[in-house]
């Protein structure tokens, strides 16, 4: 073993009391965001999710052309809309390990020492797993350019399709990384995850009953307005950009890493 | 320097740090002494800022830990108790990522010196998970170095080391501590003697007593009660040595027996040696009780364990709050 002793000052005679002091990195969450970027694009699991999810696009929308078979327009919203639909299962196992693992593992304890907050520090795993999910979505891009082949395909709808996705992908990445700060069970984490996710996707079920409840409407309304599908597949997927929308998934983004924030902070108080 | 003014830290209904006041010096080595559980690490996590007090005030390298976090944890360098890595980076790589964090410009450089320090620049592209457990204390040694802290804050750094690199890790502690503000908790009593130029002794969330090695050997020793191993039968021993006139009470003890001398500023020693062997009998030990730490310690935490056993049994709810207290420190 190459195990040489510690040398202490005998190398060095500069006093070490002179210390300067860092005045600490702009964006420390930069560094964060890198180390994650990098972590997805070295992990298999990152690499397994595109292919799986690639290849199964690729088998239902060969699926859809054929089935078609020149009978209707071309559509580039396809793609997006069912990336979009399959996020409630891509985004959990994307985002479990994101602080599950640095809680587990005690690292936590390291970066909550150092000259970082912890919104720093949340900002920099999120952008990293939205960026991932980004460059998924970019690949899907080929089957726009399939449709631009065999037709004209409304290019606004496919701008708002992809705008929406992209939006979408980020409010539930930031949903199930709540999840992540919860529990240090990365299993427990992603299926926490991909349920919440479900839920806010199919609250549409629960919006038609409650809509058949007399003198509550108000509620139907309250909760159609919570879902995910409202603000997606009706507006945005058909290419219909409109500001609440929008403004609908950044609110879920900046709520849930809020949340994620809090949840951390109290986990670092209680410790 | 560390300045700790009435800390407290209570989780719910347990309070494992009961309002410490202490003071770690620049260009001192600082030793945080207690058993499993009285609050090292808990105080230390306080200290960088970790976990906030629940009340009373911890100013580090002239910054308030709670109100001013960011800038007192700028000045600590931090070692953890079990020392937590990313064990799929590089040492050296790891060391970039907190430079990179806290915003060193020359992280490269500043990794390799910081790793040279620890002695551990030949296997700085190691991945971490292939490096022994020593040498990820090393790293993580390596890691509270990085960026040259005034205030090293090291949680039981020696734990899990052969006996060669504890040595080793002692004389770098001890080499730190002439320009650092260094405070480093242990267990092990011998180290806090050998290493520390202060000791705070800390059990059951409150500090016991404090004071360089030597103060609290001559605190503990003024009672002047010295230790008598001899060669004869007990009862006789015992009735000659309480019978000598500069001993008030003799009592037996586990290892031999314990005089404690009516003026606690005259050695009573002279006067049984001369006893003993005037009736012919072999004198096997006589020395000062409370000579080092490990007695010290005994000594102070002896009466607080009575009371806490008694405290114990008047009611379970003590116990399951004692052993709460385990398993959140």
């Amino acid at each position: 073993m190459t195990d040489t002793p510690m040398t202490p000052v005998t190398t060095t005679t500069e006093p070490h009391a002179q210390s300067v002091v860092e005045q600490g990195a702009a964006f420390p969450w930069f560094a964060v965001f890198k180390r994650e970027l990098v972590l997805y694009f070295r992990s298999p699991i990152a690499y397994g999710i595109a292919f799986a999810i690639l290849f199964l696009l690729g088998l239902l929308f060969n699926g859809y052309v054929t089935q078609g078979n020149g009978q209707f327009p071309a559509d580039s919203t396809y793609a997006p809309g069912l990336l979009t639909f399959l996020t409630f299962l891509i985004a959990p196992l994307l985002t479990m390990r994101l602080i599950a693992e640095e809680s587990r593992e005690g690292t936590v304890e390291v970066l909550m020492t150092l000259p970082m907050n912890e919104s720093q520090f949340i900002i920099g795993k999120f952008l990293a797993a939205w960026a991932y999910y980004t460059v998924l979505l970019l690949l899907t891009l080929v089957y726009h350019f399939m449709m631009l082949t065999i037709g004209t395909p409304d290019l606004g709808a496919a701008f708002g399709a992809y705008l929406g996705a992209w939006l979408y992908a980020g409010a539930v990445l930031a949903v199930t990384m709540i999840w992540s700060a919860v529990t240090e069970d990365q299993i427990v984490a992603a299926f926490l995850g991909a349920a919440t996710v479900l839920v806010l996707y199919l609250s549409q079920i629960a919006v038609s009953w409650l809509s058949q409840q007399p003198g509550i409407s108000g509620l139907a309304e309250l909760v159609r307005e919570l879902g995910l599908q409202a603000h997606y597949d009706a507006t945005l997927a058909q290419g219909i950009i409109r500001a609440e929308d929008i403004l609908y998934f950044v609110f879920m983004i900046v709520g849930a890493l809020f949340i994620t924030t809090r949840i951390v902070e109290t986990r670092r108080w209680r410790s | 320097m560390i300045e700790v003014e009435n800390l407290v830290k209570k989780y719910g209904e347990v309070t494992a740090v009961k309002g410490i006041s202490f003071t770690a010096q620049s260009g001192q080595v600082t030793g945080f002494l207690g058993p499993n559980g009285a609050g090292k690490t808990t105080t230390m996590r306080i200290l960088v800022g970790y976990s906030p007090p629940t009340s009373g005030k911890a100013v580090v390298a002239g910054y308030d830990v709670f109100d001013n976090s960011l800038e007192a944890r700028r000045r600590v360098g931090y070692l953890p108790e079990n020392v937590p890595l990313y064990r799929d980076m590089s040492a050296r790589g790891y060391l970039m990522y907190l430079g990179e964090i806290r915003g060193i410009k020359n992280r490269r450089a500043r990794a390799d010196e910081s790793l040279e320090r620890v002695g551990l620049i030949d296997r700085a592209d190691s991945r971490i998970r292939t490096l022994s457990k020593g040498m990820r204390q090393r790293v993580g040694l390596a890691s509270a170095l990085l960026h040259n802290p005034p205030v090293l804050i090291l949680d039981e750094p020696t734990i899990g080391l052969d006996p060669l690199q504890v040595l080793e890790l002692r004389s770098l502690v001890s080499e730190l501590g002439r320009d650092h503000t260094v405070l480093f908790s242990t267990h092990i009593l011998s180290e806090a003697e050998q290493v520390c130029d202060k000791v705070v002794i800390i059990n059951q969330g409150q500090i016991i007593a404090q004071g360089s090695p030597s103060e609290l050997r001559s605190e503990l020793e003024r009672g002047g009660r010295v230790l008598v191993r001899v060669d004869a039968p007990a009862e006789a021993a015992l009735e000659t040595i309480q019978n000598l006139p500069g001993v008030r009470h003799a009592e037996a003890a586990v290892d031999g027996i314990i005089a404690t001398p009516t003026d606690a500023h005259n050695d009573p020693r002279p006067q049984i040696a001369r006893a003993m062997v005037e009736r012919g009998w072999n004198l096997m030990e006589l020395r000062p009780l409370a000579v080092n730490l490990e007695e010290i310690f005994l000594e102070v935490t002896r009466q607080q364990t009575a009371a806490v056993i008694e405290e114990a049994a008047l009611g379970s709810a003590a116990i399951e709050a004692s052993e709460e207290e385990e398993i959140l420190s």
